[in-house]
């Protein structure tokens, strides 16, 4: 079952190109949603688009099975978000930050120093949020974000300001929410590694065109599929003739030739024997397979 | 009032603490009469003559109200509104704001509701101020008598007639504020649209003009205006520029293409 889906979301910011083209998210319920993109991509004004934060021009946004447009205060009373910055009154203190949202949203008192507590700020609930570090802020977002205990987490870089450390207790924090209470969790960032021990499934944005929609273990498989070895010699010519009464299926790349993803071993056989027919081998080695590579190959080929 | 906006007026109350909007009603109210105090008090030898005249608190109370119907209304009315609508601008707020499960509707009246309690405070806190500032001197000045009860009915009458007229004020500052992310641009436009509103007393259409009403309700009876005012059905005026100020501000504000 899905959480939120999109159709045929486009936007364009007045006068300028349009910077969404048919996005087409599906974040299944309960899963933990790794929105991947490089700066520019799009994945802020998907997300504010998300909340109706900027008027939808195109396409559709379904959230817990209800349209957007005609469900709004319903869908949002479940929702809780952090885009970009922080949004906290400076001159408050941090807990009278959540204060103000635990009106609206109705829970009970107790929940601000819960709250406080999970995200580490316990020690300062009365000190002024202007006072606070940026990490701190971008905690107290997230405690602000969690409050009301929402079915659906809408987080933009939460991880920015954040020290390592840090970045490992939102991990973990965002983990567990999603395992004790099921939240399903809508997280964007500009790196994959940073959410890549977060996420169940990934949607990689680039340009604002969405490239890769699926599980983490699609993703994977894909960029296995992706890897091959790559080799460069003093004679590449003379190289593809001895690989091919070899039996290695090689072609020509745009810096030297590439090769099958094969074992180690097989690596070194083929090095072995083009060196003993007189090749020189300047490079010889596998490429791509990790999640980095073929994050930056599907941005990198369908940049164009 | 369903409890949903009573919950979202207590929000924003609450947003306004410590800040500077709620320091500057404090410190605005008490300006005047604290001015009246002290230059009574460097004038104490006329004091006594003053206090023994009969129509004391009539003079008392429009030598007060001057200053404030002219130029301190009017400035708080601009700045109250700028200031409590910054307070979201400043703090990156607005898109939290947005993503609360509320309708725009009681976002917009929400504030709106604590920028007219926060005036409202304003003037409840200047007519004590009034009240200080002719007990004050009686009391610090020896051989003055001490006035007679004041005429708090025809003063909170006057009162609640100039909120009336400043409130087209707030209603345009309100949507000017909201329009414009840049607090100068509302307090500009303000401040020129006060200009303007003065130079435009003697006009015979004087009462049409929106920014006009306070300047026009303290001289309407005042012997010493260089010409009579036309200050005809001016509250009614008054209440017909507020309603179409929120109303248009109502408009721009939820058909905003991005909130924040
Ligand atoms: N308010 C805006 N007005 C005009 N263009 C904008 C605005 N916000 C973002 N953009 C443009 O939209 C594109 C996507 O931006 P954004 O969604 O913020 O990307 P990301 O969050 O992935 O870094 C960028 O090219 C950016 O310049
Ligand atoms: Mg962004």
């Amino acid at each position: 079952m899905l959480c939120l889906e999109t159709t045929d979301l486009c936007h364009r910011y007045s006068a300028g190109e349009a910077v969404l083209h048919d996005i087409a998210l599906a974040v299944p319920h309960a899963s933990i949603y790794g929105f991947l993109g490089p700066n520019g991509a799009g994945k802020t004004t998907t997300l504010r688009l998300l909340l109706g934060l900027i008027r939808k021009q195109r396409g559709t946004i379904s959230i817990f099975g209800r349209h957007l447009d005609e469900h709004r205060v319903e869908i949002l009373r479940q929702v809780g978000s952090l885009i970009e910055t922080p949004s906290l009154y400076e001159h408050l203190t941090a807990a009278e930050n959540l204060a103000l949202l635990q009106r609206i949203h109705r829970v009970p008192a107790a929940r601000i120093a819960e709250v406080l507590e999970r995200v580490g700020l316990a020690a300062t609930r009365d000190k002024r949020a202007g006072q606070f570090s940026l990490g701190m802020k971008q905690r107290l977002g997230i405690a602000a974000a969690m409050l009301h205990r929402p079915a659906l987490l809408i987080l933009d870089e939460p991880t920015n300001g954040l020290d390592p450390n840090g970045i490992i207790e939102m991990r973990d924090l965002l983990i567990a929410l999603n395992r004790e209470e099921g939240t399903t969790v809508l997280v964007s960032s500009h790196l994959l590694a940073e959410v890549e021990r977060l996420v169940s499934h990934v949607g990689i944005v680039h340009r604002g065109r969405l490239l890769f929609q699926g599980t983490l273990d699609a993703l994977r498989r894909e960029s296995q599929s992706a890897a091959h070895v790559s080799l460069h010699t003093a004679d590449d010519g003379h190289a593809l003739r001895l690989l091919a009464d070899a039996g290695v299926p090689a072609r020509c790349g745009s810096a030297g030739l590439v090769l099958p993803a094969m074992p180690p071993p097989h690596i070194a056989a083929i090095n072995r024997r083009l060196v003993e027919q007189g090749v020189e081998v300047y490079a010889i080695g596998a490429q791509g397979g990790d999640l980095e590579s073929i994050f930056m190959n599907l941005i990198g080929s369908r940049a164009a | 009032m369903n409890s949903v906006f009573v919950d979202a007026f207590r929000c924003e109350w609450l947003k306004r603490r410590r800040s500077l909007g709620a320091w500057l009603v404090a410190v605005g109210a008490f300006f005047t009469p604290a001015i009246i105090t002290v230059v009574r008090l460097i004038r104490h030898a006329t004091l006594p003559q003053l206090y023994a005249d009969p129509l004391f608190w009539t003079l008392h109370w429009r030598n007060a109200w001057e200053s404030m119907a002219i130029f301190f209304v009017p400035m708080a009315a601009i700045l109250a509104t700028s200031l409590v609508v910054q307070i979201e601008v400043r703090n990156n707020a607005w898109k939290q704001v947005h993503a609360l499960p509320l309708h725009t509707a009681t976002i917009f009246f929400a504030k709106f509701a604590v920028i007219l309690l926060m005036l409202a405070q304003f003037f409840v806190l200047f007519v004590l101020g009034i009240y200080l500032s002719a007990l004050l001197p009686a009391l610090l000045v020896g051989g003055v008598a001490f006035p007679p009860a004041p005429p708090l009915r025809v003063f909170l009458a006057d009162t609640a007639l100039y909120y009336l007229d400043c409130l087209p004020i707030v209603a345009a500052q309100y949507l000017l504020s909201l329009r414009f992310n840049n607090f100068l641009v509302p307090i500009g436009i303000g401040f020129l649209a006060w200009i303007a509103a003065l130079s435009a007393l003697s006009w015979q259409y004087a009462n049409l003009v929106p920014y006009a009403y306070t300047m026009l309700d303290f001289l309407k009876d005042n012997p010493d205006a260089r010409r009579a005012v036309v200050s005809s059905g001016m509250h009614a005026l008054a209440a017909a520029w507020s309603v179409l100020f929120v109303a248009a501000g109502y408009v721009g504000f939820a058909t905003k293409a991005q909130k924040g």
